[in-house]
Order: structure tokens, then C-alpha cells, then sequence
């Protein structure tokens, strides 16, 4: 009987499961999720009342401790990023609207910068990968 | 999951800027106009905007306990209802029989302040959809 696709693809597991492979996906995923808010920020920055929205903090503190904790890639998975109103975000305008849109354009460039990383980071295992089993670099 | 990560929010955004660009040029055309179809001076419009939830296929971000994503649409255009500036005029044809017109209530200084924010928005809005799309080009580069 052929053992199951799971037990058969676990040669090259280790390589997809590294720490810093899996910490970027999430963190991939995290960054995609930003961007979003800050889209939604952005195009809300004079609706009366909107209170600004990011990645839920405790994302990043969760994440943190897990690795921390040496937990295994396939417990990570359940971590989701999330949206969430930023609380720390204070309202100095009339309308109780709390977007800065300065602060927003610069937290997307910024945004932009960590994605253009961890998708080159990726990229970079990726290729290791690849060299690893051509053994020459093209 | 769109390819570039908030691309609906920022187009709902782009069209609600547009749309109040449009009734700036249309309050500054109408500066001048003394008589409506009403046979009233024109009335300054104001746009208002409200956001709007985003829903998703499959995807519940409330239950979750997450915020949701919230584009932005023109909730209402209103006439403002400040009285329009008394002239003495009694040569306009719409004078009334003490020779007194009554101009639109369009000031043009606010108009043209509110072009220029509507344009900033947008313009903002737009570095933002350049910026998202960067992104998926990047996604797409993986593994290359």
C-alpha cells in the first residue's frame, strides 16, 4: 500500500517548514492584511466617526510567543491575523474621525517595504531549494 | 481574498472623491446662476459620505471577532441652506421690484478648498492602489 501523499512529501518538508519560512508566510499573511486596512483607512479619511482599523496587535505577541515556545509550523496555521479599531488611535479632529492620513501613507510605504522582504525571503528558500536539487544556480 | 489587497476599498473611495469633485465644478459653474428651474438662484450643493461594510464570500470578520473592512460611498448630496448674498441690482432681468437679486450662496473660497482637499483624497487613494498592486507583483515574482 503506498503510504499516504503527507508521509511521501516529508523529504523536502523540512525546507517548507523552516522557522523562517513559516514566520514569513504568516508574517506575508499579516502584511496583506494591513494593507487592506490601510486602504479602507485611507479611503474613510473624512467619513465622519470611522475610527482607523489595523492588524489586531496580539497577532504579532502570539506569534512571537509560539516561536518562543518552539511551536511546531503545523500549530502556527491556526494563527489568523485579524482586524481590529486601533485603540490607541486618537481623534483631534471634530468629526471623531481618528485617520492621520500622513501617518497612513507613510505606514504603507512602510508596508510596502516589509512585503517586498518577506515575499524576497520566500523567494530566497525557494531557490535554496532549487539549487539544492539541480546543484547549479540559474 | 482579491490578488491586490484592497483594491474595492480604495476604488469605493476614488468614486465617492470623483463624485464630490463633480459637484464642486457643478457649485462653481452655478456661481453665477440667478434662476433654477424653480425659478430660484441656484443652491449650493454639499456631498457627505458614510462608509459601508464590506462583505465577503466565506468570510464572516464580525463572528470572528474581528473589524470589518468599510469602503466609503456618498451617503447624501444636500442643498445648503444659508441664504444666498443680497445685491442691489435692478437692471438683472431676475430683480425683484425693489431692484434687489438674490446671488447663489456659493462662496467660492470654500469651493476651491474643497477641490483641492477632494483632489489630495484622491490622489491618496490612488498612491494606495499603486502601492497594492507593487505588492502583487511582488507575489507573483515568488520563486522566480
Amino acid at each position: 500500500m503506498a503510504p499516504p501523499l503527507l508521509n511521501r512529501v516529508s523529504m523536502i518538508d523540512p525546507i517548507f517548514q523552516s522557522d523562517t519560512y513559516q514566520l514569513a508566510r504568516k508574517l506575508l499573511d499579516a502584511t496583506a492584511l494591513r494593507q487592506e486596512a490601510i486602504a479602507s483607512n485611507i479611503a474613510n479619511v473624512e467619513t465622519p466617526g470611522y475610527r482607523r482599523l489595523d492588524v489586531a496587535p496580539n497577532f504579532a505577541t502570539e506569534l512571537r510567543a509560539q516561536i518562543a515556545a518552539g511551536a511546531r509550523p503545523e500549530s502556527l496555521s491556526t494563527l489568523q491575523p485579524s482586524l481590529t479599531e486601533d485603540l490607541r488611535a486618537r481623534s483631534v479632529r471634530a468629526d471623531g474621525n481618528s485617520v492621520e492620513l500622513e501617518k497612513e501613507l507613510i505606514e504603507m510605504n512602510r508596508n510596502t517595504v516589509d512585503y517586498e522582504y518577506l515575499t524576497d525571503l520566500v523567494s530566497r528558500n525557494i531557490k535554496q531549494l532549487r539549487v539544492a536539487i539541480t546543484g547549479r544556480n540559474y | 481574498m482579491n490578488l491586490i489587497s484592497g483594491i474595492d476599498v480604495s476604488a469605493s473611495a476614488l468614486n465617492a472623491q470623483k463624485t464630490r469633485l463633480d459637484i464642486v465644478a457643478q457649485n462653481i459653474a452655478n456661481a453665477q446662476t440667478t434662476r433654477g428651474a424653480d425659478g430660484r438662484p441656484y443652491q449650493r450643493q454639499v456631498v457627505s459620505f458614510e462608509r459601508e461594510l464590506i462583505r465577503r464570500t466565506g468570510e464572516d470578520p464580525i463572528s470572528s471577532g474581528g473589524a470589518a473592512l468599510q469602503s466609503v460611498r456618498v451617503g447624501s448630496i444636500q442643498s445648503d441652506p444659508t441664504p444666498g448674498q443680497r445685491v442691489y441690482d435692478p437692471q438683472h432681468p431676475d430683480a425683484d421690484s425693489a431692484g434687489i437679486v438674490t446671488m447663489p450662496n456659493v462662496n467660492l473660497a470654500y469651493e476651491m478648498v474643497d477641490l483641492i482637499t477632494a483632489t489630495r483624497a484622491y490622489e491618496a487613494n490612488l498612491s494606495v492602489v499603486k502601492n497594492a498592486r507593487q505588492m502583487a507583483m511582488k507575489a507573483l515574482e515568488i520563486g522566480k
